[in-house]
């Protein structure tokens, strides 16, 4: 009975990809530039191994919180569905990380110094890397900006034939069906749980089983949203990317390219704080 | 030239594809109409006679097997005109979310001059002007998915106008949206079609909707049963054929005139004025008070005396994020066998109020009790009763077909019952039963849910409700998206059901249909109770149901006024309380202007 607690609506707690409307720097900024700072992040996340590097990431986080006008609590929400993962991913590494001292042991259970620094900072750099995507962009790029920031930065794969529009488009209606659909499984939960359904107790299989009575509608109604979709795509001429021109199309300004700079600034301080610290 | 022309047209959905072993039924078949450029047409039919189909061969979203569409002289199947008409042509349609293709409103807005390879400035300009044209300018920062049901509707108009089309096709768009939307909605899309000259086609199951365009072309199974001016139609076409009724009005003034023995013409339809004026005067007319006869007893079937309180809602608060309440200190009694009918604007907090009562919400505070006056009363509050209400209250939420999910209808109806551990014949009969209650025929236990046409599939969503048999059953809109005569058979069920036994809370927009069935009405304003009352009393004060917000029944507003003028000439005249249902409110007002010329006679 957790939908309870959550006060009503059993899934609305789910920002992941969802638009948070502020006017910020970081909001105004071209979604080209935010989709490059997001891949070099990534990369960054990823290489740093250093607790202090760690550390001035986070500080890094903060600035793009600050940059980005976005309300802490909305973060939250964005990372705590996020948490049980991570701390999964630190229990498995506490446990299988057997370099270094041991701290801590008791009969298989064995925890070093060594593992416990990796373990955290997996966990850490796993949320880290929650906040920074969200903060660079989805929280800060409306779901048709992003895309059309993919459109122009894969624009030069058409060359070799790859339907960049079409996946941009796909990716952009995607996002936009997210809180639709959310909202759809909600209503078909709650009629399922008038009807007696108890998604969180009992076994392990018959949980499953008692989503799998979701997602049945939930696909039904998905394809027919879909083919209502693409009627009313088609009643407003839409036919592929070939001559379409866009009501707010992407230009760099001086202002773009210095919030890029900056950010690449932090992102290269960071890894050669990174390599000297290791 | 100056027309749409739809000449002889057959059309098959999927007849391109490969399944041509067994083909389907023609959507459209031999159909031959033409609309006249900036004209306001209405085409009305019932669930699956075509319609859509129409609207899309027009748009050319489908091309007919045979026969031609012309749009303003062009061909739809030269396909070098193709686009020329696409462009030129707009629809909404009914379902708001699955239309709008952008995440902020004006993105939305620009997705059709874009696919036009409409340049900027142009592009803002007319993004611009569209949403300033339907009112939404304001919003034009917004997420789309966070509007109103009546604001994303407007948002596909301004769609639909970015686009400059010269036919603007609204296809059951309305159907969604409540009684007050649903008048801005089409003032908007009128008023474009008189600023602009527009050419609109309004897609409707709503007949006084209808009332409102210059022609009205009925569809039945994919052919053109009639055409004609609204009061043609209405007058002389026997509707009931094509699963359709008169408007609540014209069937009021067609009761009345027989009752009289006169008759109703063609123009005495052009105008409620009109119409008011003909009822007068057949109804002080010399030869009606001599030979009149009154009419005995008083057909109102609804309870007069109150069963014992089964429901009490008390001090409710309710809370979706936890700062703004959705609904307030609601108290609400419900009693034994009534049916209880919740209305209120859209977001009001009808549905919020209604999952309570079945306790899939959790209060903030406050309580719900079923049986609140005997030994075993069930509190929401308690854990342990909480099962037991989902049993005792069922609830059908709004287009509850959606929720089918079992291979067979059979499996499905039954799905509350494994929930509930029943053995296998228990469940068998059960589902049987429930079954029959809402007219469903025993061999389609056996066929997939997925199979059946859209009044079936909702009536297996209703049996599996049933089948739990519960002592309360709430039905969220339960007759949205129906055709008329559909509506009335839903209405007819809830009222079998209600005969054997089972108490009905009805939520609602429409206020003709929750007067003439419910037995009271509780009105929710801003997430509380405005006030409970019986249909007679709550629309004898008209400056407090429009306080609250809401409209009076259609049939109220007419009658009302005849009424009155009535009592100018006839003072001794008693109409009492007024009625909901057309006939029996012509059947009052005609017994009552007899009365009236016997007391005088005497």
């Amino acid at each position: 009975m957790q939908y309870w607690k959550r006060g009503g609506k059993m899934l609305n707690d789910i920002s992941l990809g969802k638009y948070y409307k502020a006017d910020s720097i970081l909001h105004r900024t071209d979604p080209r530039i935010k989709t490059l700072l997001y891949l070099v992040y990534l990369v960054v996340i990823f290489m740093i191994r250093s607790p202090f590097a760690l550390f001035a990431l986070g500080l890094v986080i903060v600035i793009q919180l600050l940059m980005s006008k976005v309300n802490a609590r909305v973060v939250w929400k964005t990372i705590s569905p996020v948490l049980p993962l991570a701390l999964f991913i630190m229990i498995l590494n506490l446990l299988t990380i057997r370099q270094g001292d041991v701290v801590f042991q008791w009969k298989i259970i064995t925890v070093t110094d060594y593992g416990f620094t990796r373990a955290s900072l997996m966990a850490v750099r796993l949320i880290f890397l929650i906040m920074s995507t969200s903060l660079l962009l989805t929280l800060t790029t409306t779901p048709l900006k992003i895309a059309d920031a993919l459109e122009s930065l894969f624009s030069p794969l058409k060359v070799i034939k790859v339907p960049v529009h079409e996946m941009a488009m796909m990716m952009s209606i995607a996002l936009r069906f997210i809180p639709t659909l959310i909202e759809e499984t909600d209503k078909i939960m709650k009629a399922q749980v008038s009807r007696g359904a108890d998604y969180d107790t009992g076994t392990f299989v018959n949980r499953v089983k008692g989503y799998i009575t979701v997602l049945i509608p939930l696909f039904v109604s998905s394809f027919r949203r879909a083919e209502e979709l693409a009627v009313a795509m088609d009643a407003r001429c839409y036919r592929g990317g070939e001559g379409r021109t866009k009501l707010n199309p992407l230009k760099l300004k001086g202002t773009d390219v210095l919030v890029g700079l900056f950010m690449f600034v932090c992102a290269a301080g960071l890894v050669v704080m990174d390599l000297t610290l290791r | 030239m100056d027309k749409i022309s739809v000449q002889d047209v057959t059309f098959t959905y999927g007849s391109e594809g490969a399944d041509a072993s067994a083909p389907n039924e023609p959507a459209v078949e031999n159909l031959s109409l033409e609309i006249e450029k900036g004209s306001y047409t209405a085409i009305l039919g019932s669930n699956g006679s075509g319609k859509s189909t129409l609207a899309k061969l027009i748009d050319v979203i489908e091309v007919p097997d045979s026969g031609r569409v012309v749009v303003f002289g062009k061909d739809s199947a030269d396909d070098s005109l193709f686009w020329q008409i696409r462009e030129k042509s707009a629809c909404v349609f009914q379902n708001p979310d699955n239309q709008i293709v952008g995440t902020i409103v004006e993105e939305d807005v620009a997705f059709g001059p874009e696919n036009l390879g409409v340049k900027l400035p142009e592009l803002r300009e007319r993004v611009d002007q569209a949403m300033k044209d339907v009112g939404i300018y304001d919003l034009r920062l917004r997420e789309a998915s966070g509007l109103s049901g009546g604001q994303k509707q407007k948002l596909a108009i301004a769609g639909a106008l970015a686009m400059r089309p010269e036919v603007l096709i609204l296809d059951e768009a309305t159907a969604m949206l409540d009684p007050r939307s649903r008048d801005e909605f089409l003032k908007v899309a009128e008023d474009m079609r008189i600023k602009k000259g527009l050419t609109l086609i309004t897609i409707t199951h709503d007949m006084s909707e209808a009332m409102r365009c210059g022609k009205v072309i009925i569809l039945s199974k994919g052919k053109k049963a009639a055409e004609g001016t609204p009061a043609k139609i209405f007058a002389d076409i026997p509707l009931d054929r094509y699963g359709l009724r008169r408007p609540v009005i014209i069937r009021f003034a067609y009761e009345l005139a027989r009752l009289a023995g006169k008759t109703i013409s063609e123009e005495d339809l052009t105008g409620e004025a009109r119409l008011s004026e003909r009822l007068y005067k057949i109804l002080t007319s010399a030869e009606l008070k001599a030979d009149g006869e009154i009419l005995s007893g008083k057909d109102t079937e609804k309870k007069q005396t109150k069963g014992r309180k089964i429901m009490a809602v008390k001090d409710l608060f309710s809370s979706y994020d936890g700062k703004t309440f959705a609904i307030k200190n609601i108290n609400l009694d419900v009693y034994e066998g009534e049916i209880l009918g919740i209305v209120g604007e859209s977001g009001c907090g009808k549905t919020t109020l209604i999952s309570h009562m079945n306790s899939i919400m959790k209060p903030s505070s406050g309580e719900v009790e079923i049986y609140p006056e005997e030994g075993i009363t069930l509190r929401c509050s308690q854990k342990k009763d909480v099962q037991k209400i989902r049993q005792t209250v069922g609830l059908v939420f709004q287009y509850p077909e959606y929720q089918l999910f079992e291979e067979t209808v059979y499996k499905d109806i039954c799905y509350g019952l494994r929930k509930m551990k029943l053995s296998a014949d228990e469940q068998k009969d059960r589902a049987i039963k429930a079954a029959k209650a809402v007219g469903l025929e025993k061999d389609i236990l056996r066929r997939n849910p997925f199979e059946l046409s859209g009044g079936q599939k909702r009536r297996a969503a209703i049996a599996g409700v049933l089948a739990m048999k519960p002592e309360i059953l709430v039905l969220d809109e339960p007759a949205s998206g129906l055709d008329p005569v559909g509506r009335e058979e839903m209405f007819a069920l809830i009222k079998s059901l209600r005969d054997s036994g089972t108490t009905i809370i009805i939520v609602s927009h429409n206020m003709d249909e929750a007067a003439a069935y419910c037995d009271r009405i509780c009105c929710i304003k801003d997430g509380e109770v405005a006030v409970t009352k019986t249909p007679e009393e709550l629309f004898a004060d008209w400056d407090e149901v429009r306080k609250i917000g809401l409209d009076l029944p259609k049939i109220t507003k007419f009658s009302s006024r005849l009424k009155e003028e009535l009592k100018k000439v006839i003072p001794q005249a008693d109409f009492g309380r007024p009625l909901f249902e057309p006939e029996a409110e012509a059947r009052a007002v005609f017994n009552a202007v007899l009365e009236a010329g016997r007391k005088n006679a005497e």
